[in-house]
């Protein structure tokens, strides 16, 4: 106590300046309008200048819980223009006539999932997903991430899936020129994870570098219509009549974070009706 | 404080007081100076008196003048700032031993030299107190340096005429 008694004595002409000055400060700013708008104009800067600084800061720690955010947000959407397409797809078919319109039924759902392991060094290559039977993921499921298509369900634990990576040999994905209906097959053979081949496309087919390769929608894995990568250059294939072309993967393989699973809501039906051809035969 | 230096300062406050706001306050020589004699009060109080009692009386000549002039805060500033800056203003002119301690600043005690560089030191701080914060914008930096010029020059050569008016009163008496 007389230590502090002691340090207020030494520096009272320090308090009592600053007070003063505190007060004339106070009163210059609220009672002369000119000096008060200047003080807040500054202050503002100040201040703005401040919580910019903390928030390019701050920002990032949410990064996060805003990216997965996003991905729902982003696959809601990519539901909501799939369904809309199939559902402009089924009404340019409608003949206007008296026969009643039943509205097309919603076909895909979008499940986003975080990838906990991946690898893209090995020729076969999988990756493991947090969500698994438990919340509707089955094998077969397309899985594809904000720039295309990385894979298919594999094998389904209660909370944790297997998923077949794109990058894995052998392994055949339906794709097409973007805007035709020049079908090919999608396959990766070598060890770069940024470059795939896409097999067995008509010899008729036209072409430029650049353009998009995007999923046919000949399957239940995958909707129509979602980018696979674009074409770096053509290569000739075994078969005089088909080429291959060597296509840059949209997706980067080695930073994949979070993805969307595609449920196929009319998938029972359609297998159904195969298995049924089937046993017609 | 004994009761000389009690009377000395209470006159001097009233005086500088009214001086200030009855006459001083509506001149404005050539449009550029004006004489700011609230500074004498700081400049003219003994060396030894306990610097928050100075401090004290300083801010409320200030507040004083501020409440008459209709500028508050403005007068009340300048005046703590300048009041803050006398020990330092009198002490670079001055050397400091036991002898000053109990003088109060003037032509007679310090000699007119001194006494001239430590009087015209103090109104330069404080005139250029008043217009920066009166402007309070480095936009305006011109004006401040030519007000605080000629207000320092007029302010100065006023109270150096009230210095020797006082001397020469003294030595009669």
């Amino acid at each position: 106590m007389r230590n502090l008694l002691n340090f207020l004595m030494k520096y009272s002409t320090w308090f009592v300046f600053t007070f003063y000055v505190l007060v004339s400060l106070i009163l210059l700013f609220s009672f002369n309008s000119y000096q008060g708008s200047v003080y807040l104009t500054s202050a503002n800067a100040v201040t703005g200048t401040i919580n910019e600084s903390m928030s390019e800061v701050t920002g990032y720690f949410n990064l996060r819980q805003i990216n997965r955010e996003l991905q729902q947000s982003n696959a809601s959407l990519a539901n909501e223009v799939l369904n809309l397409k199939n559902e402009i797809k089924h009404l340019r078919t409608l003949v206007d006539d008296s026969i009643p319109y039943s509205r097309f039924p919603k076909r895909f759902d979008f499940e986003t999932a975080s990838v906990i392991n991946n690898s893209t060094r090995h020729p076969r290559n999988y990756f493991t997903i947090n969500k698994g039977s438990a919340d509707g993921i089955a094998p077969g499921m397309g899985i594809v991430d904000q720039n295309g298509v990385v894979g298919i369900v594999n094998v389904c634990g209660k909370h944790t899936s297997r998923v077949i990576s794109v990058l894995t040999k052998d392994q055949h994905f339906s794709v097409k020129l973007k805007g035709t209906q020049f079908v090919g097959s999608l396959t990766w053979k070598e060890k770069d994870p940024g470059t795939a081949w896409v097999e067995e496309i008509p010899r008729h087919a036209r072409y430029r570098i650049g353009d998009t390769i995007v999923t046919s929608g000949f399957s239940t894995t995958f909707p129509e219509g979602i980018p696979v990568g674009v074409v770096m250059s053509q290569v000739h294939g075994s078969d005089n009549n088909f080429f291959t072309l060597k296509i840059k993967l949209s997706s980067d393989f080695n930073n994949l974070t979070t993805v969307r699973v595609i449920k196929d809501n009319l998938k029972a039906e359609l297998d159904s009706l195969s298995l049924f051809d089937r046993d017609g035969d | 404080m004994d009761k000389r230096i009690a009377l000395h300062i209470s006159i001097l406050f009233i005086s500088i007081l009214a001086a200030q706001v009855l006459i001083c306050n509506h001149i404005l020589l050539f449009g550029v100076a004006m004489p700011l004699i609230t500074v004498y009060f700081i400049a003219r109080t003994p060396i030894g008196i306990n610097r928050n009692i100075l401090l004290t009386l300083a801010f409320l000549l200030g507040l004083a003048v501020d409440i008459c002039s209709d500028t508050p805060g403005l007068n009340a500033l300048a005046c703590t700032l300048a009041a803050a800056m006398r020990r330092p203003v009198f002490f670079a002119y001055v050397q400091n031993d036991d002898r000053v301690k109990d003088i109060i600043p003037n032509i007679r005690t310090l000699g007119i030299a001194d006494y001239c560089k430590y009087l015209l030191t103090l109104v330069a701080i404080y005139c250029l107190m008043i217009f920066s914060i009166e402007y309070f914008s480095f936009a305006d930096i011109k004006e401040i340096a030519v007000l605080t010029s000629c207000s320092t020059i007029l302010t100065f050569v006023l109270l150096l005429g009230l210095d020797s008016l006082v001397t020469v009163r003294r030595e009669r008496h």
